[in-house]
């Protein structure tokens, strides 16, 4: 075992933790807006996807990262726009259509892969890293922790930012008004489609911000189904967080790290059977859930569609 | 009684005809499902090509339902069975439990994978099919070749077939040398196309040592190759990726050392006569180095000697001086790799 805990591993393992985690934070904090505005957003599987193969189309054309990030953002926003139109302003059944999306998003990024990319599977060279100066000399928390693409720092940003509005801002109270009385906030004069709407739209901006980072950086290429339903996992995390967006993050590293702590365990040929050894990750999660899970609340509209005057 | 000796005839015509219709059935359309589209160079392609040659060897007409997803595939194969199809192959283990329903719902044969419990004559074939014999060459030229003495399993899964070859690879490289150390990943249950997690975790192989991969993964194939183009080896040399079922060396980028390439033609042309020869669904279909059904790619990453060297050995293997057993059990494989106290 001491042969293999080099710092180079070390530092693998971390750093794959956190880029295992990244697109299930930015998941997180994208449904976690949606939940709060009174939409559950089931079609985000579908938003990440679209969003993983724009931003590596956009990426892989271009030979820009960065604006296969801003096409992610945009694949993600066009799968949100058809939730927010069937959904919000239609006021369809919000878990048929989600679930609908995920299955077109899948079928749709499938066939035009087939068609563009099927006979040559084009990869991205290695991503850029922002090293922070002095910081990544750390052993082994340096390079891994203060040496990643600056989005990375980015989603860790955001992390604060939606707290802040949250917290502080009327634009909060507005979206779990929209979440939790519809209604009231409407009688107060307050716009409960186009905040629904907005929060739909940020919610597929950050998915597909999620998607792109999965195929431009965790995995230097686009493949059919990559998401795996990281989007369904970001739900938990969004549900688990009780909207709080520090608990998306706590739960995001939670799972990456587990995955990690999977990876680990096998290569250093842990006599733990690996049935065992992959449930990890999903077991840490049903754990907090468990712990905590009894006491999260959801928004009184949550899944409701609103139609004014209606009763 | 004249009325009854008019009938025996037509009854003798009804009688035979039922018989020859038990004994040989008539096929002329094949169906073949695959989890994701038939270009992966690997499983699905393999699949979906091999059936296309199947059914050209044996004069049936093909329909190729590609792309379905790792769901539920229940009402493809019914439509399937509507439209005509006399054999349905379902080319993924996570149709094993949807194909076999349908079949008895609908009395169209199937061949199924990784389940040999469950077959039933004339009705569910099974081809657990194990490329481990080319998987154990493949692990001799990986001993041969590795400069860090450690090389690297990481697979998606842990299907039968898949489970037979890293336990073949593995008792390769210790067959050649006993101190070469293999270590071993699974990216997630089922993590097929988990192209991201495939980097993950083979990065991790890499910086724990290995400096020659030996990767089993349909999509997440992919994400191994880009780990192992995007980082060197802790000796500071390039990493090598051996590959299986496909032949990826269109897309290769100096990387990829082998592969132990998979011809499933053999085993679909094979259930076609059999379901015509009404012997479907009664015993177990192979591929080997023999019949030429397994085969190990030569690429220009490739030492000529170590060539040679495998080259011989595998000779030895098709005369069965040598003998590698196949291995289905995952428990198995983890007690062949390299355990670190």
């Amino acid at each position: 075992m001491e042969n293999l805990l080099t710092d180079a591993f070390l530092s693998s393992l971390l750093t794959g933790a956190i880029i295992a985690g990244i697109p299930l934070l930015l998941a997180g904090l994208g449904e976690q807006m949606s939940e709060k505005a009174g939409v559950l957003n089931i079609g985000i599987e579908g938003m990440m996807l679209f969003g993983a193969y724009l931003g590596f189309l956009v990426a892989f054309t271009f030979s820009s990262v960065w604006l296969g990030f801003l096409g992610g953002i945009a694949g993600g926003m066009m799968v949100a726009a058809l939730m927010a139109l069937f959904c919000v302003r239609l006021g369809l059944n919000q878990i048929v259509i989600g679930i609908g999306l995920t299955l077109g998003a899948e079928g749709l990024t499938a066939l035009l892969h087939h068609f563009q990319f099927s006979r040559t599977y084009p990869r991205l060279p290695a991503p850029v890293r922002a090293d922070l100066p002095l910081l990544t000399d750390i052993p082994i928390l340096g390079p891994s922790l203060f040496g990643r693409h600056p989005v990375v720092y980015i989603a860790l940003a955001l992390v604060v930012i939606m707290a802040l509005l949250y917290r502080r801002t009327n634009l909060g109270l507005t979206l779990r008004a929209a979440g939790e009385k519809p209604a009231a906030l409407d009688v107060a004069g307050g716009r409960v489609m186009m905040i629904r709407t907005a929060a739909v739209l940020f919610t597929g901006a950050m998915a597909g911000l999620g998607g792109a980072f999965m195929a431009n950086i965790a995995a230097g290429i686009f493949i059919p189904y990559m998401t795996g339903g990281a989007g369904f996992i970001g739900i938990v995390l969004a549900m688990l967080a009780r909207g709080r967006p520090f608990w998306v993050l706590t739960g995001a590293l939670i799972f990456g790290g587990a995955l990690s702590l999977t990876t680990a365990l096998q290569v250093a040929g842990s006599n733990i059977p690996t049935d065992v050894i992959q449930m990890l990750p999903f077991a840490a999660v049903m754990l907090v859930l468990v712990l905590y899970g009894r006491k999260a609340r959801l928004p009184a509209a949550l899944g409701l569609p609103y139609e004014r005057g209606a009763r | 009684m004249t009325k009854f000796l008019r009938s025996i005839p037509l009854a003798a015509m009804l009688a035979s005809s039922t018989a020859f219709g038990a004994l040989a059935a008539e096929v002329d359309t094949i169906a073949v499902l695959t989890p994701e589209q038939g270009s992966d160079f690997g499983w699905n392609q393999q699949g979906v090509d091999a059936a296309r040659a199947a059914a050209e060897a044996t004069g049936v007409e093909i329909i190729v339902a590609e792309g379905l997803g790792y769901g539920d595939v229940r009402a493809p194969l019914r439509e399937l069975a509507a439209e005509g199809a006399d054999l349905m192959i379902a080319h993924a283990s996570g149709y094993n439990t949807a194909a076999p329903e349908i079949a008895e719902e609908t009395g169209v044969a199937v061949a199924i994978v990784d389940t040999p419990t469950a077959i039933k004559k004339g009705l569910i074939a099974d081809y657990t099919l194990s490329g481990h014999e080319g998987a154990y060459l493949a692990g001799v030229l990986a001993a041969k070749m590795s400069r860090t003495g450690t090389v690297g399993i990481v697979v998606s899964g842990e299907p039968p077939s898949w489970n037979s070859q890293s336990a073949g690879f593995a008792q390769g490289v210790k067959a050649e040398n006993a101190d070469v150390d293999v270590l071993y990943a699974v990216i997630g249950p089922a993590a097929y196309s988990d192209a991201a997690g495939g980097n993950r975790v083979t990065t991790s192989v890499i910086a724990a040592g290995a400096d020659i991969i030996f990767g089993q993964g349909n999509g997440s194939s992919f994400g191994m190759i880009q780990a192992v183009e995007t980082n060197k080896a802790t000796d500071g040399g390039d990493v090598l990726f051996i590959d299986v079922i496909g032949d990826k060396s269109s897309l290769d980028k100096g990387h990829l050392l082998t592969s132990v390439v998979w011809d499933m033609t053999p085993v679909y042309t094979a259930m076609i006569e059999d379901l015509r020869a009404d012997t479907f669904g009664t015993k177990s279909y192979a591929i080997s180095l023999a019949d030429g059904s397994v085969s190990l790619l030569e690429t220009p990453q490739v030492d000529a000697d170590a060539w040679a060297a495998v080259m011989e050995m595998k000779d030895r293997i098709v005369a069965g001086d040598i003998t590698v057993d196949a291995i289905f059990d995952a428990e198995e494989v983890r007690a062949l790799v390299t355990v670190t106290e």
